[in-house]
């Protein structure tokens, strides 16, 4: 099947001479979750604004849907239609004076009637599950809220990609399950995901897929289970294998596990297999 | 945030339409500077105390500590017109207790209306209301992304003074210069960072140079435009008649 977005040997390097993106490729399956996975300093966001146009690579392109993108005005709105990003900052994105209307930003630039725009910020505010927050001034918003605000205001544009920059940083453990709760809605619904993390759980308990990130390069992309278990991949990019997925493995070569049984993947799988053998 | 703009977007009549409130507050504030300032002014203090604190429900303290700053500068103002210099010394200026009583209190009547319509309505909706009236909509977007990045680098200087407070960088004068010299000179770099990162995230929303949102608009209520119609004509009766 084609992929949805595609990169070919990226290349792109900040003033000063330091290259964030090394002849990166990448390409993103219609409708899977798939993080990025790389330590920090990596070059996550550098890639990041390249999948939505907001970078140019100096070397390499953009494919979407097999059609290399072009960076025309026109040809750039039409791609941000398609793909929507979230910064890592959320006070980075808001920037009008209540939380509605900000999410009405991105609809109205759709073109879309204000009933028609009136309703998608219903519809977002309702998806990330801030309704009450509607006419909240932004600076008057937690960390947490901040951030949901920000995403209501990519997905009230209804993106076929949303492309999050680190969704989980900086959240308590509370709102780090809301967000994922919300995000796996979204998910369900169709919207193709891809994030950025350094958090190995994060990745093995919520991606399908997963790229691992390291000197600009993707160093492997696949199933979370299949790269995440590659310890010495893993060591090269500067990280270690997920816990809950150790706990797995070590699980079957104590036999406690059968090699067909589905490997752990959530804090409730775990807690559920210690019953099972004790 | 400042506790004016919290009380600006949290009292009883945050959802009021704008154009009552500032029917309201200028309607009054016309009527305190055109009117001799016995009794129009004193009444018009009257009504827009009621309704800073019992119509909008404003809390008294800090209502109070918003009112005392202006009343204390006028006070003065008006205490120096109750007296004359005549060569020799200092004597009470004919007629001026009258003058400088209605001064005080015809300028007190001006601060009352203005408080009550700072206090009651957001700035955005203020912007929001200036440009239905005609202001150029790039002058009311970049006062309103002023007003909202002004927080975020309140914030981001508070956070940099308490980092250099906690290394020391505020003991004797001349380094509390140093670290107050330091600061601005990486706010700005900051400032600058920001502003390239929000271009990034508005253009990802499709920005096309018009920061164009849906602002809610609340219809004023006819009875409430009766009833300050209803009061300013009174007031006006009273202080042509009187």
């Amino acid at each position: 099947m084609m992929p949805l977005l595609q990169a070919r040997g990226l290349h792109h390097s900040y003033p000063g001479g330091v290259p964030a993106l090394n002849g990166l490729e990448l390409s993103i399956a219609r409708g899977r979750k798939l993080a990025i996975l790389g330590a920090n300093g990596a070059g996550k966001t550098t890639l990041l604004l390249h999948l939505n146009g907001s970078l140019r690579p100096s070397a390499g392109e953009i494919l979407l849907e097999g059609e290399p993108v072009r960076y025309s005005r026109a040809a750039l709105s039409a791609w941000r239609r398609r793909v929507g990003l979230v910064l890592q900052e959320a006070d980075d994105q808001l920037f009008a004076a209540s939380v509605a209307e900000d999410v009405s930003f991105g609809p109205l630039n759709l073109g879309l009637s204000d009933e028609d725009a009136a309703q998608r910020v219903a519809e977002a505010l309702e998806a990330l599950r801030i309704s009450d927050l509607a006419d909240r001034p932004t600076h008057m918003l937690s960390f947490g809220q901040k951030k949901r605000a920000a995403i209501a205001g990519a997905v009230a544009m209804r993106p076929e990609i949303l492309l999050l920059d680190e969704p989980s940083a900086g959240l308590d453990q509370h709102s780090t399950t809301h967000l994922l709760a919300v995000l796996n809605k979204l998910a369900e619904a169709g919207t193709t995901l891809v994030f950025t993390t350094h958090d190995v759980d994060l990745a093995y308990g919520f991606a399908d897929n997963v790229a691992l990130f390291d000197q600009g390069q993707v160093l492997a992309q696949g199933g979370a289970l299949e790269i995440l278990a590659d310890e010495g991949l893993l060591k090269t990019a500067r990280l270690k294998p997920p816990f809950l997925l150790e706990l797995g493995l070590q699980a079957r070569r104590l036999g406690l596990l059968a090699e067909t049984d589905a490997l752990p993947r959530s804090r409730g799988d775990a807690l559920a297999l210690l019953e099972r053998v004790s | 945030m400042s506790p004016v703009d919290r009380v600006a977007h949290t009292n009883r009549w945050r959802k009021r339409s704008l154009l009552e409130k500032a029917a309201l507050a200028l309607g009054m504030l016309m009527l305190a500077v055109a009117l001799p300032p016995f009794p129009a002014a004193p009444v018009v203090v009257v009504v827009m105390v009621a309704a800073s604190l019992l119509g909008a429900r404003l809390p008294f303290r800090l209502w109070l500590s918003c009112a005392l700053a202006p009343a204390g500068f006028l006070l003065v103002g008006a205490f120096s017109l109750a007296f004359q210099w005549d060569g020799g010394g200092l004597s009470m200026a004919p007629g001026g207790l009258h003058l400088a009583a209605g001064l005080a209190a015809r300028s007190m009547a001006g601060v009352c209306c203005l408080l009550f319509l700072a206090l009651t309505t957001p700035t955005s909706d203020m912007l929001n209301g200036l440009r239905r009236i005609g202001l150029p909509p790039e002058l009311a977007e970049i006062a309103l992304l002023m007003y909202r990045f002004l927080f975020l680098l309140a914030e981001t200087a508070a956070a940099m003074d308490a980092a250099q407070a906690a290394r020391l960088g505020h003991v004797g004068m001349k380094r509390r210069l140093r670290s107050l010299g330091l600061l601005v000179a990486n706010l700005l770099p900051r400032a600058l960072d920001r502003a390239r990162r929000l271009e990034c995230g508005l253009a990802a929303r499709g920005w096309n140079g018009e920061l164009r949102v849906l602002s809610t608009k609340v219809a004023p209520s006819p009875l409430a435009l009766t009833v300050i119609a209803a009061l300013e004509g009174g007031v006006l009766l009273l202080g042509i008649l009187s």
